[in-house]
């Protein structure tokens, strides 16, 4: 028995030492955690970051007809500022004067505005002369003036009126040069560079709210949200002025609600927040993910290796193919406990050099990094055993990375899945999959860390659930381990590795 | 001695080895020769408890094979494989270790035996630096380290330069006056002539023959002849107890079928050509191999 256990120790020990000291480790250790962090966080930093070079011009396209420009910028000013303190966002109405349409129409009103004025006088004038004759008692003919003046203003105000008709169509038209030409320019100038975006607020936005936001970038969001806030809240006060609501009173009404998020946890209610929860999950889960292929990955180019090169011939002169089997997985799974290992000792120094706020990121605690190592060394198991197989089976890399391949899509899928659990840790398909022995390490992990009540009951089942199926996979990967490590060059069907099983 | 005793062993309806029984006695080299899928890797498996066999035991020095632990077996596949990144003394310590050596005397041997064969510079080397023949040697070194009773080489001469095969010739020499259990199998009948002393020839899973090289040579002795001359000898062909089994530029080998007529014809023979060369010819193991081979 003793001596059982010494060629084990001594195949795990092999294992361990050729692997610890290779560039794959230390890279798969060091490095591919760094990339992974430094892969994960940059588009999240990109979105937040502004860039802030200088001032930003936003065109302004009002065809409200009420004087909004300067109580945005004012807004726009109190809310977003340069390092150097000067506004972030300057707005600027677009200007059409120097577009030959816009002039003739123009023209074309002012002259009707002239015509309009013009008549409007006369018809004043008509108006007050008949009023002096009126008032006049002495006047001899005043009946016939009166009757004369009569005629004359009606029509004067018929013109008058015909005149107000033409100036509306006029001005309707001239709104319509504006809208076209102030796009134009604006568009234009958006293309230049020039402006940073344009914003059209439409006619009746105090009603119905609608504006529009122009920019080069569709995706724009950080800069269309921004406006979008400020804008909403300009209107809003405009609103309320309109109502004849007190100043301070609409600044009172006005003043944002900040919200903390909390969540009830073991040790009592812990503040939240989204970055924090989801990068835990995602990193925790990529982290137990990248130890146990890592270890898997070496276990299983081991027996691979061994295969095609026949060191396992010589190997199994010496020690039964359990042996074998046992000393690899062990050594390999040191191997993967101590990449583990590492990493939480990182992590803690981390903490303990306050470069992370232990107090935001909750789930950093010695009780989560005992599970953490708890999952992963069933998970490894699991994935050890199956692994050995799969390098028993086949007999070039090319074909076995295929299953491998297959293997790392099925064990990512938790981290593809991660928004979805956020969203509803407790729905029923994430309960499904938790279920599933080969994700289960995956999703315990994104539970443990993100939900606050204890799990011990289903930490004790998915236990079970893992222990039970690494039995059973132990005992089959054990009989295609012995029977498939002395077949070279065989292609097996499923078939055959049934029959394999039953006969061995 | 080792005694294979009644041994048959399938792969689902493919019968494998069919009741094999044979000896091997120490301090003599044992040869297990054969065509490609004859058994003989299977045969070497089952000895060194690789495989399990269906039937028949292997009995080493009156001790049943199941009660044996693995040192005091030592094993040179015929595939050459090592840990490439694996440095020679590591690689060397961790077998030695394997077969219940100290790690010491591990060490100690690892480089006696590197010594030995003039590689105690490349203790440190890594063997993915090594020439193919030091890879060679270093899993021989791998397979004798623990100084095992059994020793079963498979093709161990392959891939190694004309000095290397002499060193090799030596150690084997040297085992063989310490007693040991030597089963060698190869393709190279040259190889099997110059390094054993007995051999058994495995086709289909059967013995087709066993036993000394001497007597066995001398068993499958025929009344073969060359002759080489200056004249044509195509008029050979003339004799119907004559049977030729090969020609070439004047030089033919042939065998003589009656007995009643073979001086008076080898007689005639030196009357009727000037000859310039003439040798009884012994059956080389090669042609015995190819003939009982083919008969079988």
């Amino acid at each position: 028995m003793l001596r059982n256990f010494k060629t084990i120790f001594y195949i795990s020990r092999w294992e361990f030492t050729t692997r610890f000291r290779t560039k794959s480790f230390l890279f798969s250790t060091f490095i591919l955690p760094l990339v992974f962090s430094i892969l994960i966080t940059l588009p999240v930093y990109f979105i937040t970051y502004d860039e802030q070079v200088s001032t930003k011009l936003v065109g302004f396209i009002n065809l409200s007809k009420t004087r909004v420009v300067d109580t945005l910028q004012r807004h726009l000013n109190q809310n977003y500022t340069l390092e150097n303190g000067s506004p972030e966002y300057i707005v600027l109405p677009v200007s059409v004067e120097n577009s030959p349409s816009y002039r003739t129409a123009l023209n074309e009103l002012m002259e009707v505005e002239s015509r309009k004025d013009s008549i409007t006088t006369e018809y004043n004038r008509i108006k007050n002369l008949r009023a002096s004759y009126y008032n006049n008692r002495g006047l001899k003919n005043k009946e016939y003036l009166l009757k004369t003046t009569y005629d004359e203003m009606i029509a004067t105000r018929e013109l008058k009126d015909l005149v107000e008709i033409e100036y509306d169509n006029y001005r309707v038209h001239l709104d319509s040069v504006y809208n076209r030409e102030a796009r134009a320019a604006a568009d234009s100038l958006l293309l230049k560079n020039v402006l940073n975006a344009y914003v059209v607020m439409r006619e009746n936005v105090f009603e119905n709210g609608y504006v529009e936001y122009h920019s080069l970038v569709a995706g724009n969001l950080l800069e269309s949200e921004r406006m979008q806030k400020i804008i909403n809240e300009v209107i809003i006060r405009t609103r309320l002025k309109e109502a004849k609501i007190d100043a301070t009173q609409i600044a009172g009404w006005l003043h944002p609600v900040a919200i903390k998020n909390y969540q009830l946890r073991s040790i009592g209610p812990t503040e939240w927040d989204f970055y924090f929860e989801f990068y835990g999950a995602v990193i925790g889960v990529v982290l137990l993910f990248m130890a146990i292929f890592t270890s898997g990955g070496f276990l299983f180019s081991s027996v691979l290796q061994e295969k095609t090169n026949r060191v396992i011939e010589m190997l199994l002169c010496y020690a039964t193919s359990r042996q074998i089997m046992a000393g690899k997985i062990f050594g390999l799974g040191f191997l993967g406990l101590l990449q583990v290992l590492i990493w939480l000792c990182i992590t803690a120094v981390f903490v303990f050099f306050n470069l992370f706020d232990i107090g935001q990121i909750s789930y950093l605690n010695l009780e989560n990094a005992f599970y953490f190592l708890h999952y992963f060394s069933l998970g490894y198991l699991l994935y050890a055993a199956i692994f050995v197989a799969i390098g028993a089976i086949f007999s070039s890399e090319q074909e076995a990375q295929q299953v491998n391949i297959i293997l790392r899509t099925v064990a990512i899928l938790p981290v593809l899945l991660v928004f979805l659990f956020l969203k509803q840790p407790n729905s029923e398909i994430i309960t499904i999959l938790t279920y599933i022995p080969l994700l289960t390490p995956y999703f315990m992990i994104m539970k443990i860390s993100q939900i606050g009540i204890p799990l011990t009951s289903e930490i004790y089942f998915t236990s079970t659930l893992l222990f039970v199926s690494i039995i059973g996979m132990v005992f089959v990967a054990a009989k295609i381990f012995r029977m498939g490590i002395l077949m070279y060059g065989k292609k097996f069907t499923v078939t055959e590795i049934l029959h394999l099983l039953r006969s061995s | 001695m080792l005694e294979v005793v009644k041994l048959s062993k399938s792969f689902d309806d493919l019968k494998v080895l069919d009741n094999i029984s044979f000896k091997v006695t120490p301090g003599k080299t044992f040869a297990l020769v054969g065509p490609n899928g004859a058994g003989k890797t299977t045969t070497m498996r089952l000895i060194l408890k690789i495989i399990k066999p269906d039937s028949g035991e292997i009995i080493v020095n009156t001790i049943p094979r199941n009660k044996l632990s693995h040192e005091v077996f030592g094993y040179l596949p015929e595939e050459r494989g090592l840990y490439q990144r694996a440095r020679v003394l590591d690689l060397l310590i961790y077998f030695g270790l394997l077969n219940k050596l100290t790690r010491h005397r591990a060490e100690v041997e690892a480089i006696r035996y590197l010594d030995k064969f003039g590689m105690v510079d490349y203790t440190l080397r890594r063997i993915s630096d090594l020439s193919k023949g030091m890879q060679q040697k270093i899993q021989f070194i791998a397979a004798t380290l623990h100084n095992p009773e059994v020793m079963v080489f498979d093709e161990p001469l392959t891939g190694l330069d004309p000095i290397n095969q002499i060193v090799l010739r030596e150690m084997l020499d040297q085992y063989k006056s310490e007693g040991k259990i030597i089963i060698l199998s190869t393709h190279q009948m040259s190889e099997v002539e110059a390094l054993c002393d007995h051999i058994c020839l495995i086709n289909q899973g059967n013995i087709i023959l066993d036993g000394q090289i001497g007597e066995i040579k001398k068993k499958f002795t025929e009344n073969a002849y060359y002759i080489e001359s200056d004249e044509d000898l195509s008029f050979l062909h003339d004799f119907k107890f004559l049977n030729v089994i090969e020609e070439q530029n004047n030089s033919c080998k042939f065998t003589i079928s009656d007995k009643k007529v073979h001086n008076k014809f080898i007689q005639s023979l030196f009357e009727k050509i000037n000859i310039r060369k003439f040798v009884h010819v012994e059956p080389s193991l090669h042609d015995i191999f190819i003939k009982l081979v083919q008969k079988d």
